[in-house]
């Protein structure tokens, strides 16, 4: 009845109408960019934060969370048609989607992505419906080393199924923590690493950071090589799924939603990680498995559901804990904070309405995600064919005047410049800016958790041992590192970075 | 060996690390029941040292592509003309102002780094920056640097 009562109140607060228009845009926006190659939710995101301040935190956060799950949609329409995908965890939608698309079954590849998303992405609600209270009552007996631990685990577990060398993915893991350190510190008001520049007072800025990470060294690396695109529009067909294709996706749109929705919750876990583990289940469960990457439904149905679903699941750590399990939702938790909330075990008690109005929105914008994907899929086939080069100026125009929006500083522009070449020298040298990103928004959590884990201890570091759950996060986080020093383990976790790429 | 790119990303981090250690020491590690200000900064400037170091190893032993071939055969002239053209935007932005910059950094980009028709380029640059100032400045009420133009747009 208190669920009933809960999910009442958070409809009132989403079907108020400027709420409604704020999920409309997100879900939008979020299609939009999930279509366009060279842009995804993370830019998207960071550009649209100082936006949020413009309105209430619910219609902020209602338009964030639509852009996340909004672009789980979009990226499958390019993937399909384009063979590009227009965001990281619509990759493997690539290997069926658009051989489907080449056979002219486009048309039945983008119904069934956008159906089995709204399958699993409506389940991924109703689970963080009923998941997310459970969770939150354990949540309010966490202390500071619980919260570190969380934290290492969620790091290492990142850094654990980042494409290639874990030793790399740890180190960037360690300079984003230390970036996230730099200006005052919290407990003894000394300034850290600022090089006397009062603007780093403060710290670095996220924003800045994450559009120089992700858009600025997207579009560099985009421009060194000649992007080459062709899509298929010649027969996109009916959009309806057979009655043979709903038999055969029935099995891997749940096994999907289920295996997406829980690496979703995992720290460090998202969206990529379940749509590859979804396709290597389906080829592995398959009779035929010989079908797969020659135009098996079932491997577009399978990953679209698991990366839909992860994307619901992600918002538990982040409502119940208040950490975020990767870089979207750490840039969730930066809309929360500008808007002075802290998400956490307290969120669903002290607000309510934002808590329940989100989740309701979350409903209303997976029906609206139906409606955009299916009857306009006409209109995000005209989007794809805007050329790159008209597309790339404009990408770096909103880059940058996002990132002056955010700090109202020019400061940050040249931060963004500076990181947009260091993300595309890393991308060149084989480093991945997630973990450096997710790191930098944990950085001060984490170092404010150890030290008060070590006062609270009188120094003692057994006190992260001694706590069932701090220690159990550390032991499975000791596995994730010790792990690639096995053999069959090294060999499985480099097949799938392989995979990835 | 010496043009070994693993090699070199290697050292640039252990470098970064060392630099870290000796700023965590710097600031003051405290106690362990009472850790100051650079305790964390010297243990992570000791992590990341050591995962350089793994990353040397690791290219000592097995090697791994020379810094010439991570640009062999790319356009890496415009991305140079892009990062300059940005850090000449970000000089000029609080001077010039919004609207100028923006209009020459899209005409630039439309005409020299990845050619577009030049009528188009125009109606894009014009729309776009308009479109964009409009917004902010007016939708969002962010104020955006007019610098040449503060007299015409008050």
């Amino acid at each position: 009845m208190d669920l009933f009562a809960s999910m009442v109140q958070g409809f009132g607060v989403a079907l108020q109408p400027i709420n409604l228009l704020y999920c409309f845009i997100g879900v939008f926006i979020g299609t939009l960019v999930g279509v366009l190659p060279g842009i995804g939710p993370v830019s998207a995101m960071s550009l649209l934060l100082p936006v949020t301040l413009s309105g209430s935190p619910e219609a902020g956060i209602i338009m964030m969370a639509g852009i996340y799950y909004g672009s789980m949609y979009g990226g499958s329409t390019t993937s399909i048609l384009v063979n590009i995908p227009g965001e990281a965890a619509s990759d493997v939608t690539c290997l069926d989607g658009h051989e489907m698309a080449k056979r002219g079954r486009a048309g039945a590849a983008l119904g069934m992505a956008a159906l089995a998303s709204f399958a699993a992405g409506t389940f991924a609600i109703v689970a963080l419906m009923l998941v997310a209270p459970a969770l939150a009552r354990v949540a309010v007996a966490f202390g500071p080393p619980e919260y570190f631990s969380l934290m290492v685990l969620g790091l290492t577990i990142l850094s654990f199924l980042s494409q290639g060398s874990m030793a790399k993915s740890l180190l960037m893991a360690s300079f984003g923590v230390l970036l996230g350190l730099i200006g005052i510190d919290q407990i003894t008001a000394q300034a850290r690493m600022t090089f006397d520049r009062l603007e780093l007072l403060d710290g670095i800025g996220l924003v800045p950071i994450v559009m120089g990470l992700f858009g600025v060294a997207e579009i560099l690396s985009n421009l060194e090589r000649e992007l080459k695109r062709e899509v298929i529009t010649a027969r996109i067909g009916g959009l309806w799924p057979s009655l043979a294709d709903w038999a055969a996706c029935k099995w891997p749109i749940m096994r999907g939603t289920v295996l997406g929705f829980f690496l979703g919750i995992l720290p460090g876990g998202g969206a990529v990680i379940s749509s590859f583990a979804s396709y290597a289940l389906e080829r592995k469960m398959s009779g035929t498995p010989e079908r797969f990457g020659k135009g098996a439904i079932e491997g577009v149905a399978g990953p679209e559901a698991a990366n839909n679903a992860a994307a619901g699941g992600a918002f538990i750590p982040l409502m119940t804990l208040g950490i975020p399990p990767n870089v979207v939702m750490a840039l969730l938790l930066g809309a929360f904070v500008i808007h002075g909330l802290q998400p956490g075990p307290l969120l669903m008690t002290q607000n309510p309405a934002l808590f329940w109005g989100v989740v309701a929105s979350m409903y209303i914008g997976n029906a609206m995600l139906l409606v955009l994907n299916m009857p306009l899929i006409g209109m995000w086939v005209q989007v794809l064919k805007l050329p790159y080069r008209v597309l790339f100026p404009l990408i770096l125009m909103f880059c940058i005047v996002g990132v002056f929006a955010s700090g109202n500083a020019v400061f940050d522009v040249f931060v963004m410049v500076v990181f947009g070449v260091l993300g595309y020298l890393m991308r060149k040298f084989g480093y991945e800016p997630a973990p450096l990103v997710l790191a930098f928004v944990l950085g001060p959590m984490l170092e404010n958790n150890l030290r008060k884990s070590l006062i609270l201890s009188h120094g003692e570091f057994m006190i992260f041992l001694e706590r069932p759950i701090s220690a159990a996060c550390l032991v499975l986080a000791a596995i994730a590192l010790l792990a690639p020093l096995v053999p069959n383990f090294a060999r499985r976790r480099e097949k799938l970075a392989t995979d990835q790429t | 060996m010496i043009r070994n790119s693993e090699l070199w990303g290697g050292l640039f981090w252990l470098a970064i690390g060392a630099f870290v250690i000796w700023a965590g020491r710097d600031m003051g590690l405290g106690k362990l029941n009472d850790p100051g200000p650079g305790f964390a900064f010297y243990w992570i400037g000791i992590l990341m040292s050591a995962l350089s170091l793994c990353v040397i190893a690791y290219a000592i032993l097995t090697g791994g592509p020379t810094l010439g071939s991570l640009w062999e055969g790319t356009r890496w002239g415009k991305v140079l003309l892009v990062v300059a053209l940005l850090l000449v935007y970000g000089v000029g932005f609080e001077r010039i102002g919004f609207i100028p910059c923006t209009l020459a950094l899209l005409l630039v980009l439309m005409w020299f780094v990845d050619p577009v028709d030049w009528r188009l380029s125009i109606v894009i640059a014009v729309v776009a920056t308009f479109g964009v100032w409009a917004a902010i400045t007016k939708w969002l009420k962010i104020q955006l640097p007019a610098g040449l133009l503060a007299g015409v747009l008050g």
